[in-house]
């Protein structure tokens, strides 16, 4: 027994080691000027006080998330409703509108982006703003991450016959959906929408592609640094991780605020 | 005019007939069971009339009116379902008060209503609780609450006691029965357990292979099956043909099948010269213990007939003895 737990701890510190040691690397490397061939020299925020002091960057935060949100909203809203209407009314399409929602696995960043421009650059509508086939885009990749968690989350609830019971009691399908169906869900929607963040988070193909490098983003702009300062890239890095920590903390921390206590 | 009427109700999923020409009229204020093996049809029925489920062909009346086409939330039905149900993002009064503030109620009559319900049905201490702290029973028990405070005009209740151990689930039938007497309602419970049916129902539906086999009360039911497949189901009787008959007791029968209840054989060392009973010999092949009786399984002439013995401290009889059984002619169901 006791050969097993330390199996089991041996195992779980490698993996720690595996995800982390990139990390801690990339913020000792940050907050240091000097390299020798082993060890830093100089302790300093510099690089962090640069890349802050710099409007650019912190409007290409600001970006990323409002690019990152939009999608997801977007994608959200549309596969909730595609999935009620399929459950409540027609259970059959189910299978077609996954076919349909899993696709996008299939197409990587630059094969979409070329598609996309060519498809609506030329076309007067306001589909052809860059932003606008930029926020298509994104949510199109998320969309089978989207759909798989909010299905099995639909699924772990019972969802039909939730619905079945709040129409006994005298509730229409759609309110019995938002107000029955959706509180209950909520998990499942978080943790794709956290997929979803990391998936635009990690994006530059698309962004390089669709809105060009003058949409600075935060890859856009990690990119151009690392041209210029390996340092000052390593701060940028660091920061967008750490954006990205926030951001799910954030969303974490408004689940479990309304979570339920489970049987003692 | 009967409350409920169902009227040539025919029921199709597909090519499969599930629900054929069904004919079936409910009383006021009964406690009915629709009872059947899985499959029989009797949970689709009452979908049918829940609205939950629309029939192929027929119509369906309550209180006189013709609800066949009519949505669920307007047809002022109550069901409890099998699996609980209960919303689980709201806690046990929510839920019951769920149906209430969509009707619009005042807010002080909901609470007056909730209150006094989760009184009837002792839950008035978890009224804070969210399903996933409760028990299975005490589920049940909210759930119909929340089916009763809505004053439905008829409560369906869908196998909501089959998921709960044996126990809870003897005590939650009583007190379903009591609610039911108490506030009046006309209910209809579906179960494949014929005890449940038993203790339970004013009236019982027998249904098999998508139709009515009888409706009679429990214990005409019990003592007077009206088919072969009644006979099996409902009394554990055996049931021989005539054929077996007249190889088993060497005297003819006037009909097909003839059904005899375990318990009202009776086993002697000897035979006996009763003339007003039927005889035969066989040799104990099994013995199993059924709590307060022994079911003994009889072999005579290659056929298993089951005899129920009380369970006293007389030791069972032991496997391979060989015995007299004597059955009164007047206690066989000629089917």
């Amino acid at each position: 027994m006791q050969k097993k737990n330390i199996w089991n701890t041996a195992v779980i510190v490698l993996i720690m080691l595996y995800l982390l040691v990139p990390l801690i690397v990339s913020v000792i490397y940050s907050l240091f000027e000097k390299w020798t061939d082993v060890l830093p020299e100089h302790f300093s925020l510099g690089s962090y006080m640069s890349i802050f002091a710099d409007p650019a960057f912190r409007s290409s935060i600001v970006r990323t998330i409002v690019m990152c949100i939009i999608p997801i909203i977007i994608t959200t809203i549309i596969v909730l409703l595609a999935l009620f209407v399929t459950t409540a009314f027609f259970p059959r399409l189910e299978k077609y509108v996954q076919i349909i929602c899993m696709i996008p696995y299939t197409i990587q960043g630059v094969i979409l982006s070329v598609s996309i421009l060519q498809r609506y650059v030329g076309s007067k509508s306001f589909l052809s703003n860059r932003l606008v086939m930029l926020t298509g885009a994104y949510c199109i990749i998320i969309l089978p991450y989207i759909f798989q968690g909010i299905r099995n989350g639909m699924r772990a609830v019972n969802m039909s016959m939730l619905l079945e019971a709040a129409e006994m009691l005298g509730a229409s399908k759609l309110y019995a959906f938002f107000r029955v169906v959706v509180p209950n869900i909520i998990s499942a929607v978080v943790v794709s929408s956290l997929l979803a963040v990391g998936i635009i988070f990690g994006d530059y193909v698309l962004v390089r592609n669709l809105a060009g490098t003058s949409f600075q983003n935060m890859q856009i702009y990690l990119y151009q640094t690392m041209k210029s300062d390996s340092v000052k890239a390593s701060a940028v890095f660091v920061v967008i991780m750490l954006v990205t920590c926030i951001i799910a903390g954030v969303v974490l921390t408004l689940q479990n605020r309304g979570k339920k206590p489970d049987k003692s | 005019m009967s409350y409920i009427k169902f009227e040539n109700i025919i029921k199709t999923f597909g090519k499969n007939e599930v629900l054929k020409n069904i004919n079936l009229e409910i009383e006021k204020g009964q406690l009915v069971t629709l009872l059947g093996p899985s499959g029989c049809g009797k949970s689709t029925l009452l979908r049918c009339l829940s609205g939950l489920e629309s029939v192929t062909s027929g119509h369906i009346y309550l209180d006189g009116k013709d609800v066949t086409d009519v949505n669920p939330k307007d047809r002022d039905i109550g069901m409890v379902f099998q699996q609980y149900s209960l919303f689980p993002n709201m806690t046990v009064e929510q839920n019951v008060a769920f149906g209430l503030k969509l009707k619009r109620m005042p807010k002080e009559q909901i609470l007056t209503k909730v209150g006094e319900m989760l009184e009837i049905v002792g839950m008035s201490d978890k009224r804070d609780c969210y399903p996933s702290q409760l028990s299975g029973g005490q589920q049940q028990r909210a759930a119909l609450a929340r089916a009763i405070v809505m004053e439905p005009k008829v409560l369906l209740l869908d196998e909501p006691l089959s998921a709960i151990d044996a126990l809870l689930r003897h005590s939650l039938q009583v007190e379903i029965k009591r609610i039911q007497k108490e506030l009046g309602i006309t209910a209809i419970f579906v179960t494949h357990d014929q005890d449940e049916a038993m203790v339970m129902s004013d009236m019982i539906h027998l249904m098999y292979q998508g139709k009515i086999e009888q409706s009679a009360s429990p214990a005409d039911l019990y003592t007077k099956p009206a088919s072969k497949f009644a006979a099996s189901f409902i009394g554990h009787y055996n049931v021989l043909s005539s054929e077996q008959f007249l190889e088993l007791t060497g005297e003819e029968i006037p009909c097909e099948n003839i059904a005899v209840r375990p318990e009202l054989i009776r086993l002697t060392d000897k035979k006996t010269d009763d003339p007003d009973c039927y005889h035969m010999q066989g040799t104990v092949a099994v013995s199993l213990p059924h709590g307060n009786f022994i079911r003994y399984g009889i072999l005579c002439g290659g056929i298993q007939i089951d005899v129920d013995i009380l369970f006293t401290d007389i030791s069972p009889i032991p496997t391979g003895s060989c015995l007299h059984l004597s059955i009164k002619k007047e206690e066989c169901v000629l089917l």
